[in-house]
């Protein structure tokens, strides 16, 4: 690898983990879509602050652009509170608005701007290592490593700082809001993290794959943990991931980094969502399956606590006594040996002790959904979970 | 049945006089609007120290929006509030508020020992984070409502009377002097009402106020010694010996409820 090699990477994965933080939270106030909002409504921003510095890593210009993005919050809140349309047709109606002022802006000064919608949208990480930050004659590094780094630091601390007000007012605002702890204060903050954040990293990766990175990588975490903590490092890990990987499959395919990562954080998000080992589709449809056997076991269980002729409890009539079309009775036959409930002498199948005492707490727990005493059971059986 | 029930309230209601007399929660001309249309018109309301109230009124009658207010939570277009003759935003750490179940997102990952810690956020204030102390009170406020054995859990997975439980846990630890608590028999089953109805009394006898949204009008003469009837305006507030009557009743939804009450 050479140095510009890493600082590609460096700059990517600076930029998946300074977005996996606001996006976190976005993904958790079911904002994803204020994200592609605000990305694209900086343009008229950014184009300003264009003309006004010159240089696309200007702080103020990166400023003026978190305005306009703010600003687009703002906007859709008030025609959402009109109450005469909803979020998504708000959004909808604010950002190409503000989106084709920035074309037009760009497009009147054409000549003397040195500023494509293209490069907007798509960014282009491959030249980030061009543009270098040099301090009294000294090269330091890359322009968009420090701007994201400097911007990566303040998100950091301003997320320990304020963790606890961020869970709260996401979880619960009226809570939030009747401990002091302002709701609206921690939304515009997010707001203005997450603005910041977009203008800091499109210029290196653009519009889209800022989206991508703020939301895929989130998304994915929820699908796989319950804590909130967790959820976030996960969010940064898979964000790190992707950009890493997207460069190597960039470089190999000789294709677009940015559109790579793009790639890496769709397929993480389809083996995720598939494999996940909650609430990913296989598992959900290996649980109910499960649910459907244990289901038997205990008809099955039932159905011998109940009668105690021999005749009813011979291996070969159980298919004629309990509904067995569903589920192979070697397979709940199985199950109940293996876990010490039934003993087969002879043919004759009889619940040992243990059996018995399981049957007669499951029914209990399916007559008065009390769920207390049985909680030492979920671990073996799915039927009690959920 | 109702009626020897409340015959029966007076006896039970001698620990109140100790402690009444200090107003805990006041409200003047209080008129609350969404988008310029008033759901609160000029609410005046006093609540007594030491006081386990009932707000009832009909769906869309404001009482979300009157506990709300008083909570800062909502901004008046007119009038004040005052909890025990200061601005709420002087009082907060006085006050507990359970908010009416649906207005939380119950898929966020957190646990319920972590919902339950949030109640010690308050008297922690900005940027502090919670430690042990907080812990151990969280844990024994689930302990209190038996929710012991389910503070690992994912929030989503407990039943309706469990979140409500946890909940209520919530409230308990922010050891407040008010109790808000906005529906929290909604969805719950009998043996859970009565846990939470028991650990409500107990609050009150401690002296706390204890104010409630309720909709089981059967059950009001039971639970409660003070009532507030409520829709748009404020029908009537007091002892429910004294106001808890067809009159106020029908002034309230509108139709006669004398059947119903006494069945
Ligand atoms: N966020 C809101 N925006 C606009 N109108 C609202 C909003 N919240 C409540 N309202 C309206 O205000 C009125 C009072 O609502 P509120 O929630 O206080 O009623 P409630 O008495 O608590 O009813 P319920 O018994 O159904 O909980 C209703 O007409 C409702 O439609
Ligand atoms: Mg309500």
């Amino acid at each position: 690898m050479n140095s510009a090699q890493i600082e590609i990477q460096l700059i990517a994965s600076l930029v998946a983990i300074a977005c996996a933080i606001p996006g976190t939270f976005l993904v958790l106030r079911k904002m994803a879509m204020i994200s592609d909002a605000i990305s694209h409504s900086i343009l008229p921003g950014l184009v300003v602050g264009f003309f006004i510095t010159q240089d696309l890593n200007s702080p103020l210009l990166i400023l003026l652009a978190a305005l306009t993005g703010v600003i687009t919050v703002i906007l859709v809140e008030r025609i959402q509170k009109t109450g005469l349309v909803k979020e998504d047709t708000a959004i909808g109606l604010v950002f190409p608005a503000l989106f084709s002022i920035g074309v037009i802006l760009i497009a009147k000064n054409a000549n003397d701007v040195h500023l494509d919608v293209d490069a907007v949208l798509l960014g282009e990480l491959a030249f980030a290592p061009f543009d270098r930050l040099i301090i009294s004659g000294v090269d330091v590094g890359p322009k968009s490593l420090w701007v994201i780094g400097i911007i990566l630091s303040v998100t950091i601390t301003l997320l320990i700082a304020f963790f606890k007000e961020l869970k709260i007012s996401t979880f619960d605002a009226g809570l939030a809001a009747s401990l002091g702890f302002s709701p609206a204060l921690i939304h515009y903050g997010l707001m203005t993290v997450a603005s910041i954040t977009t203008v800091g990293s499109f210029d290196a990766v653009g519009a889209i794959l800022v989206v991508a990175l703020m939301i895929a990588p989130a998304a994915c975490a929820y699908l796989l943990t319950t804590d909130l903590k967790k959820m976030l490092g996960l969010a940064i890990i898979f964000g790190v991931f992707s950009a890493i990987s997207g460069y190597w499959l960039a470089h190999w395919l000789d294709a677009s980094i940015a559109g790579s990562i793009t790639t890496m954080l769709g397929l993480l998000f389809l083996f995720i969502y598939l494999f996940a080992p909650n609430k990913g589709l296989i598992a959900v449809i290996y649980r109910e399956k499960q649910q459907r056997i244990e289901v038997s076991l205990l008809t099955f269980l039932l159905h011998l606590k109940n009668h105690s002729e021999e005749r009813e409890r011979h291996v070969n009539h159980l298919q004629e006594h309990i509904n067995w079309q569903k589920v192979r009775a070697k397979t709940v036959l199985e199950l109940a040996l293996k876990n010490n409930m039934i003993l087969i002498d002879n043919k004759i199948v009889s619940l040992t002790q243990k059996g018995d005492e399981f049957t007669s707490k499951a029914i209990d727990y399916i007559i008065t959904n009390e769920d207390a005493q049985i909680e030492d059971m979920k671990d073996d059986f799915f039927l009690f979970r959920g | 049945m109702n009626r020897i029930k409340i015959m029966k309230e007076p006896s039970e209601k001698k620990e109140i006089p100790a402690s009444a007399g200090r107003i805990a929660v006041q409200v003047d001309d209080l008129t609350v609007a969404y988008n310029y249309k008033p759901v609160l018109w000029d609410i005046d309301l006093e609540i007594p120290e030491g006081v386990l109230m009932a707000i009832v009124g009909p769906n869309g009658a404001g009482k979300s929006t009157l506990i709300k207010s008083i909570l800062g939570i909502l901004k008046p277009i007119a009038g004040s509030v005052s909890i025990y003759g200061k601005p709420y935003d002087q009082q907060r750490k006085l006050v507990a508020y359970v908010p009416q179940k649906g207005s939380v997102d119950w898929d966020f990952p957190t646990t319920a020992l972590d919902v339950v810690m949030m109640g010690t956020y308050g008297s922690l204030g900005w940027i502090k984070r919670p430690g042990q102390k907080e812990k151990k009170a969280a844990l024994e406020a689930l302990e209190k409502v038996g929710m012991l054995p389910f503070k690992s859990r994912q929030i989503s997975q407990l039943s309706g009377g469990q979140q409500q439980r946890i909940f209520l846990a919530r409230a308990l630890v922010q050891d407040a002097s008010i109790y808000f608590m906005d529906e929290p028999f909604q969805g719950v089953d009998a043996t859970t009402e009565i846990a939470i109805i028991n650990i409500l009394k107990e609050l009150r006898k401690s002296g706390k106020t204890v104010i409630v949204v309720h909709h089981d009008l059967q059950t009001v003469p039971e639970y409660f010694d003070w009532v507030t009837f409520l829709n748009v305006k404020k029908i009537a507030t007091g002892p429910v010996k004294d106001i808890f009557n067809d009159d106020n009743l029908t002034k309230t939804y509108g139709i006669n409820y004398k059947v119903s009450i006494q069945e």
